[in-house]
């Protein structure tokens, strides 16, 4: 007998207990829990317990594992009921063989504490009254509804009666999947292949708000966030995760701290960075799936290459004032990347994003929603049919248009987005102050538009202007010769002007890292 | 000359001032028909940064236009 096992008929306590017995033991703890005949005031007849066995049998072992190490005993084991049980039969147990008692108790408490709030195991109940409901086990886990002396009464009673449904060690009520779960389509084990998933988010923004919350939300076992910007009051209309008490702190940080709140089931990672070309290759490999939620191209389009090496399946969108633009990503032979539609990789600024355009809380929102729902869907299983598409939805007239997009044949998937080479001169400039720019000998050449000018503090005056929107559209040049310190707002905008230059052979132009938003005054 | 129906988003809605038209125009491809609607809205924004569909399917430029088609003018899109 493994250290944790199924049976899918009676379990048989006797024959658990001789093989836990060794000479060196001094006594031997074990626990029962069995089926009671209510839950939550409603007459229980019956319950059948579903697992997604081949996660909960390793996730069991190391539940052992692990109280056999931290308490120092002889032997462990569990074993868990699956199937169809009737009112006072043995659903799960535990034994724990040791050198004194004291070890045995608490090894044996550990576990059953473990393996209720862990393992992916779900109960459906049968009332008696003709209804049945699915339960996540976790909910088991709930703490008594009474605090004090009842708390303790209760879980004596708990252990005495061998009750499987009250161990009151939890600190906040369990997370409840039932509603999830009661999708046909769902199910246990959709929701155990959710509690499997690895998901990293990129941007924790306008998009990765929505994106974060209902993954975190679902279950998803692990989260991981990444996003190097830190919480800006101009952020809270479209971001409400944040509120104006975290201003000037790590978003990442920030957001882990909300979804770990949210729901202590899944493992939140945050990675106060932002996307690299040094960094991307390495988040992508430890996730099962990448939800893009930045707003600029040069990080979408660094997620597509990632993904599209790591044969890693994405959900991209992107925002423009009331309109959006969802599309997914699948490591299939036929299907379309990033690149495939934009072959030329768009440069930021030339198209607006929010900072530049404007945007109501809703926009990304609602895209954010769908980002989520693909997420969902594709760890369910629940595309299959699904074509590749890019799907535009406008917010204002209220339409969407779903439109087919094919792979490019002259589209690089082996090695994608090889033409971006490292530059050898930075293209990004740090500098503390703007009295620090305007000292580094570089000519500063606001490239703002005239109405983001309007509302300058004096002490932030740039003499030189000219204005993005003047150079796309053709009614202006950027001065061919001499050295300068481009800036913008938060440093999108003049870092694509910046690559844009460098392009053509302009060697000398740069722009301020973060824009203005990155100074102190 | 075609009746066509084209729709706009992002930028070239703003800059069209509508996000849907239809036009009767002489044009025979999407790249024609773009550049006539270009110099009527001043988009300013080059053909080579957007993509076009035609009756709900992504097409190449050089797509011949008849009656009745369906056409939108995609740019890329960044906000987040």
């Amino acid at each position: 007998m493994g250290p944790f096992a199924f049976a899918g008929g009676p379990l048989e306590p006797d024959r658990y207990r001789d093989s836990l017995a060794d000479p060196s033991a001094g006594g031997y703890a074990s626990f029962e829990g069995w089926v009671r005949d209510h839950n939550e005031g409603r007459t229980v007849q019956c319950l059948e317990y579903e697992a997604f066995e081949s996660l909960a049998i390793k996730e069991g072992e190391r539940i052992v594992a692990e109280a056999v190490a931290r308490y120092g005993v002889t032997r462990a084991a569990c074993v868990h009921r699956v199937g169809s049980l009737g009112i006072g039969e043995l659903a799960v147990w535990v034994g724990v063989s040791a050198a004194h008692r004291g070890e045995a108790f608490a090894a044996c408490r550990y576990i059953i504490d473990e393996v209720k709030h862990r393992l992916p195991i779900w109960k459906k109940e049968h009332y008696a009254d003709g209804d049945s409901g699915w339960v996540n086990c976790e909910r088991c886990a709930t703490a008594p509804r009474h605090a004090g002396p009842d708390h303790e009464s209760e879980h004596a009673h708990a252990l005495e009666q061998g009750d499987a449904h009250a161990h009151g060690s939890a600190p906040s009520p369990a997370h409840d999947y039932s509603r999830q779960i009661a999708l046909p389509e769902v199910g246990a084990a959709g929701q155990a292949r959710l509690a499997a998933a690895s998901v990293l988010v990129v941007g924790a923004g306008g998009l990765g708000v929505p994106v974060l919350q209902y993954l975190a939300a679902a279950g998803i076992g692990r989260l991981g966030i990444v996003d190097g910007d830190v919480v800006e009051a101009s952020n809270l209309h479209r971001q409400p995760l944040y509120g104006p008490a975290d201003l000037g702190r790590p978003k990442a940080a920030v957001a882990a701290e909300r979804l770990r709140a949210l729901n202590r089931d899944v493992r939140i990672e945050a990675h106060e960075v932002h996307a690299s070309p040094d960094n991307i290759d390495a988040l992508v490999a430890h996730h099962d799936l990448v939800v893009e939620c930045t707003d600029n191209f040069r990080a979408k389009f660094l997620v597509n290459d990632a993904v599209l090496r790591a044969q890693k399946p994405a959900v991209f969108a992107s925002v423009h004032q009331y309109e959006g633009q969802l599309q997914v990503y699948r490591p299939l032979p036929h299907w379309p990347c990033l690149r495939c539609l934009w072959p030329e990789a768009p440069r930021d600024g030339l198209v607006g994003n929010c900072a530049e355009a404007g945007v109501l809380g809703p926009v990304p929102a609602t895209l954010g929603a769908l980002q989520a729902m693909q997420a969902l869907k594709r760890l369910l299983g629940l595309d299959a049919g699904e074509t590749p598409s890019l799907v535009m939805v406008d917010l204002l007239s209220l339409e969407t248009r779903r439109l087919a997009a094919r792979r490019n044949p002259d589209c690089d998937h082996e090695s994608p987005g090889r033409e971006i080479q490292p530059d050898e001169q930075p293209l990004e400039l740090e500098f503390a102050t703007l009295a620090e720019a305007f000292e580094s000998g570089l000519e500063l050449m606001d490239i703002r538009e005239g109405w983001e000018r309007a509302h300058d503090p004096p002490w932030l005056q740039i003499p030189s202007h000219l204005p993005l929107s003047e150079l796309v559209r053709g009614h202006a040049e950027f001065p061919a010769e001499g050295r300068y310190l481009i800036i913008c707002a938060h440093g999108v905008r003049s870092l694509s002007l910046t690559e844009h230059l460098r392009s053509r052979g302009q060697a000398e132009v740069y722009s301020l890292r973060g824009g203005l938003a990155a100074l102190r005054g | 000359m075609n009746e066509i129906e084209v729709q706009y988003f992002a930028v070239l809605r703003e800059r069209a001032g509508t996000n849907r038209e239809t036009v009767q125009t002489a044009a025979t491809t999407a790249a024609e028909l773009y550049d006539e609607l270009a110099a009527r809205h001043d988009f300013g924004l080059p053909q080579a940064m957007l993509r076009v569909a035609v009756n709900d399917e992504f097409a190449e430029w050089s797509r011949p236009l008849k009656a009745g088609d369906r056409v939108v003018f995609i740019p890329p899109v960044a906000g987040g």
